[in-house]
């Protein structure tokens, strides 16, 4: 029992945040003491006692946790131990509960654990369209409702499809670049460690008197600044979620530029090594942005301060402009990782190179330099300046022009080839592609200041921002998730269920949010529990899809732990794909690599007779073009194409 | 568990005790690019800020006079503590030197007069907190001076924080000549410029401009 809570681990990390808990506490009580207030302050929002634990609390679980034992050794001068490796690697379920450098599960504590979320944020959808199934309220009051839709989009966002993506690129990337593992592992384990902090202090809101934060994700001031206490949760479990995506980017961006393999230039580079690229930096530039805008709302709130106070001299819409600057920036943090997984599932599925490589790779990077310069779109109707709406339409709109060449190139890899749609993440590939354009029509229309006006805060901006986040977010997350299931388990799944799971999604979905155009242009109003009985039947009708795609979740989280335990071997090499993850093992040994491999050729050379990514061993070149494909069928695809990588 | 053995290991990367060595395929290290990231970062985080108090400025009060009636900047006082602190970047880099050179002394005092020089920045900085005579509670003003000069001063203590670890380590013995053995005393340096240059900026902007 005392080793337990003398070495890093869970119990310990127990420990760690009651300790760390019990310290904040304490220290506002004789901090207050000393400077003659009273000991318990009793204003609405304050409650410094609740927020200085908020952050000591987790910290202290980081600490007993082990996160930062090595660093605290460094810092005291002791020598540095030689790493044995002890902290690398699963051997078995325990491990994944430990403080753990291996990128590989590193990477599958992030995809799991942020699942859980989208489960939870899933439910609390669910009982939101359960509400809204009729007119009047019915199952929670309107105070609740604002809760819900708040913490739903707050988990989505910061504990869902930011950090998911961070867990698949932390898995594939450092094999896709021939690097045994990410540059910085501890750091990599911390950023990690940080999410569930953040989750747990979006849930503790719940408890919190006054209810969760209710003033929506966006928390705009001065809604948030005179909000309950629960507020003060979402400020704080934004800065864990914030600090650990930056983490994350840094430590991609090192990655990225310093341990590719020999050979792997940056025009060799798999397209979702670019895209990684590209989000780090735009989290690098971006996310302390939002960092900022919270913590002058805590400050607000606790210990009194004027950012946000029109009376005192403050300015409100000085929120929006500094929460869209990374927000914005943010829908491509979302997107672009999904860009990345679409473009390896296309072109491996399509047996063809993709079309136009490099200049998929520059519309990444343009669309990293547009993310800066469109924020404001978010503030048409918020009383800014009214010269900065013409300009931010303008670039709002040249925003498509990148986003459109992707879509062509995912087309012309498309055009011509024979589709080998035998892969459940083909399917979702090709659904993205269809409900992504919707979702990117509906964007422009979006940009463009008259009809924004028109369409503001109604059902119109819900359908919007779905299309683009499920539609395209969470449907590059599935295919990401099917396609590298085989490598990461060793096992496949079951196609069948992948198939249900896909088609139900896609009905679903389409059911849920197409309707929420027509009842938004007719203004139906957001974020409010009652609504017109005119918009009765259409609510209904959403309420009824939106449950389908419910319970097709339940199947795919069926699927894959069934699978995961019980299916059948995958093979090194399901797909017949030429990044390197797929030439080792599945899953990938402890280390990655017995020796460095050495890239030669383009990612996507499909049907080009003799054409090689990488060669693993030198010396016994002959044997390294991949185990015998799994799956039926030649590689036949079209041999020609557009050889943009070459 | 023996280290002595896992050394070997990892020469041999064959034998499976640890992973191949990386391939490096740029020229700058890793600390070093991973500092200059995190620095870019940093300085996003103060644009947060300095975005509000240019809103706060020019947009909710552009016709009063800045700063606001009743709030007094002792400027000079400040000034003295700007020189400070722009002269601990010069020893920051003399212990730098000293340590490519094997100068240790060298290296140790200049960490050592780096961090006392940093120290008393901060202390000149919170002492000038108390005799201010206004809060951040007092107006708009008020928030945004603490919180800019606040923010920095947090940057300023995380500087001094890895420059005490420099301290330690380079009082105990540790860092070499070569360039990979005093990444400890270079990398916390850059930060240290980092700290400095945005004394710098906020300094203008907000004593000065």
């Amino acid at each position: 029992m005392v080793a337990a809570l003398k070495n890093p681990g869970m119990p310990r990390a127990g420990l760690g945040f009651l300790i760390g808990g019990l310290f904040g506490f304490g220290l506002v009580v004789a901090l207050r003491a000393v400077s003659g207030l009273e000991i318990f302050q009793t204003e609405a929002t304050g409650y410094p006692h609740v927020i200085v634990p908020g952050i000591t609390a987790p910290i202290g679980f980081l600490i007993g946790l082990g996160c930062f034992d090595y660093w605290f050794r460094w810092a005291s001068g002791a020598p540095t131990i030689p790493d044995d490796h002890s902290q690398h690697g699963a051997y078995s379920w325990k491990d994944y509960f430990k403080f753990n450098t291996d990128h590989k599960v590193i990477g599958i504590q992030y995809v799991v654990t942020t699942f859980c979320f989208f489960m939870i944020g899933g439910l609390l959808a669910m009982l939101m369209r359960a509400e809204l199934a009729q007119p009047g309220t019915q199952i929670v009051d309107p105070g609740v409702f604002n809760s819900l839709f708040s913490t739903h989009a707050a988990i989505m966002i910061f504990l869902f499809i930011v950090p998911v993506f961070a867990g698949l690129a932390n898995y594939v990337l450092p094999l896709m670049i021939g690097a045994p593992d990410m540059a910085f592992p501890r750091l990599n384990a911390l950023s990690f460690w940080m999410l569930p902090m953040a989750g747990v202090l979006f849930m503790a809101s719940f408890l919190a008197p006054g209810g969760a934060f209710d003033a929506g994700w966006t928390g705009y001031a001065p809604l948030s600044t005179g909000a309950p206490l629960g507020q003060s949760f979402f400020n704080l479990g934004v800065q864990f979620a914030g600090a650990s995506s930056v983490a994350t980017a840094l430590n991609f961006l090192v990655t990225i530029v310093t341990m590719r393999a020999p050979g792997m230039n940056f025009w060799r580079m798999p397209l979702l090594v670019w895209a990684n690229l590209s989000t780090s930096l735009l989290v690098v530039g971006a996310t302390p942005f939002i960092a900022g805008a919270q913590f002058m709302v805590l400050m607000d709130r606790a210990i009194g301060t004027n950012f946000f106070q029109a009376a005192a001299g403050g300015d409100v819409i000085s929120y929006q402009h500094i929460f869209w600057f990374y927000s914005h920036p943010a829908v491509y943090i979302m997107m672009l990782p999904g860009f990345g997984i679409v473009s390896e599932v296309i072109s491996t599925h399509a047996r063809k190179t993709i079309f136009g490589y490099r200049l998929m790779a520059i519309a990444l990077l343009g669309i990293v330099i547009l993310a800066f310069a469109v924020w404001a779109h978010h503030m048409f109707v918020s009383g800014m300046f009214a010269w900065l709406r013409v300009p931010m339409m303008i670039t709002t709109l040249l925003i498509a022009v990148p986003t459109g060449i992707k879509i062509f190139s995912w087309l012309g890899t498309l055009f011509d080839s024979k589709l080998h749609i035998e892969s459940t993440s083909m399917l979702f590939a090709l659904g993205f592609l269809v409900t992504f354009v919707i979702g990117g029509i509906s964007g422009v229309m979006l940009g463009m200041i008259p009809l924004d006006i028109h369409v503001s805060d109604t059902y119109f901006v819900v359908a919007h921002i779905h299309f683009v986040l499920f539609g395209g977010s969470v449907f590059t997350i599935f295919c990401g998730f099917y396609h590298w299931f085989p490598k990461m388990t060793g096992r496949m799944y079951d196609e069948r269920l992948g198939r249900i799971h896909f088609w139900m999604t896609l009905v679903g979905m389409l059911g849920t949010f197409i309707p929420m155009h027509w009842i938004g242009m007719e203004g139906m109003p957001r974020r409010v529990a009652d609504y017109a009985a005119q918009f009765g039947n259409w609510n209904l009708v959403i309420t009824i899809f939106s449950f389908i795609l419910g319970v097709a979740q339940l199947i795919f989280v069926y699927n894959m732990v069934v699978s995961w335990r019980f299916g059948p071997k995958a093979g090194d090499n399901p797909w017949r794909a030429k990044t390197i993850e797929w030439l080792v093992s599945s899953p990938p040994p402890v280390f990655n690599f017995d020796e460095i491999p050495r890239v030669v050729g383009g990612p996507y050379e499909f049907g080009v007779p003799g054409a090689r990514h990488a060669i693993m061993h030198d010396g016994d070149g002959a044997t390294v073009s991949g185990p015998e494909p799994a799956v039926a069928g030649a590689a036949s695809g079209g041999g020609g194409g557009e050889g943009g990588g070459s | 568990m023996e280290s002595a053995s896992i050394a070997v290991g990892s020469a041999h990367a064959h034998e499976h005790h640890g992973p191949p060595e990386a391939h490096s395929s740029s020229k700058i290290d890793r600390q070093t690019l991973g500092i200059l990231l995190f620095i870019v970062s940093e300085a996003m985080l103060f644009g947060a800020f300095f975005a509000s108090y240019f809103f706060l400025r020019e947009v909710s009060n552009p016709t009063d006079v800045w700063p606001p009636d009743g709030f007094e900047l002792p400027k000079a006082i400040a000034g003295v503590n700007t020189a400070i602190l722009i002269s601990s970047s010069f020893t920051i880099h003399w212990a730098l030197e000293g340590a490519r050179k094997g100068n240790r002394e060298a290296m140790k005092m200049g960490l050592a007069m780096t961090w006392l020089l940093g120290a008393t920045f901060l202390f000149i900085q919170i002492n000038e907190y108390v005799h201010l005579g206004f809060s951040a509670r007092d107006g708009a003003f008020g928030s945004i001076f603490y919180g800019l000069t606040g923010l920095h001063g947090a940057h300023v203590f995380v500087g001094l924080l890895l420059l005490s670890f420099a301290n330690i380590r380079a009082w105990r013995g540790h860092f070499g000549t070569k360039a990979e053995d005093h990444l400890g005393v270079e990398v916390p340096g850059i930060y240290w410029h980092f700290v400095d240059v945005m004394w710098i900026i906020v300094y203008v902007t907000v004593y000065i401009l």
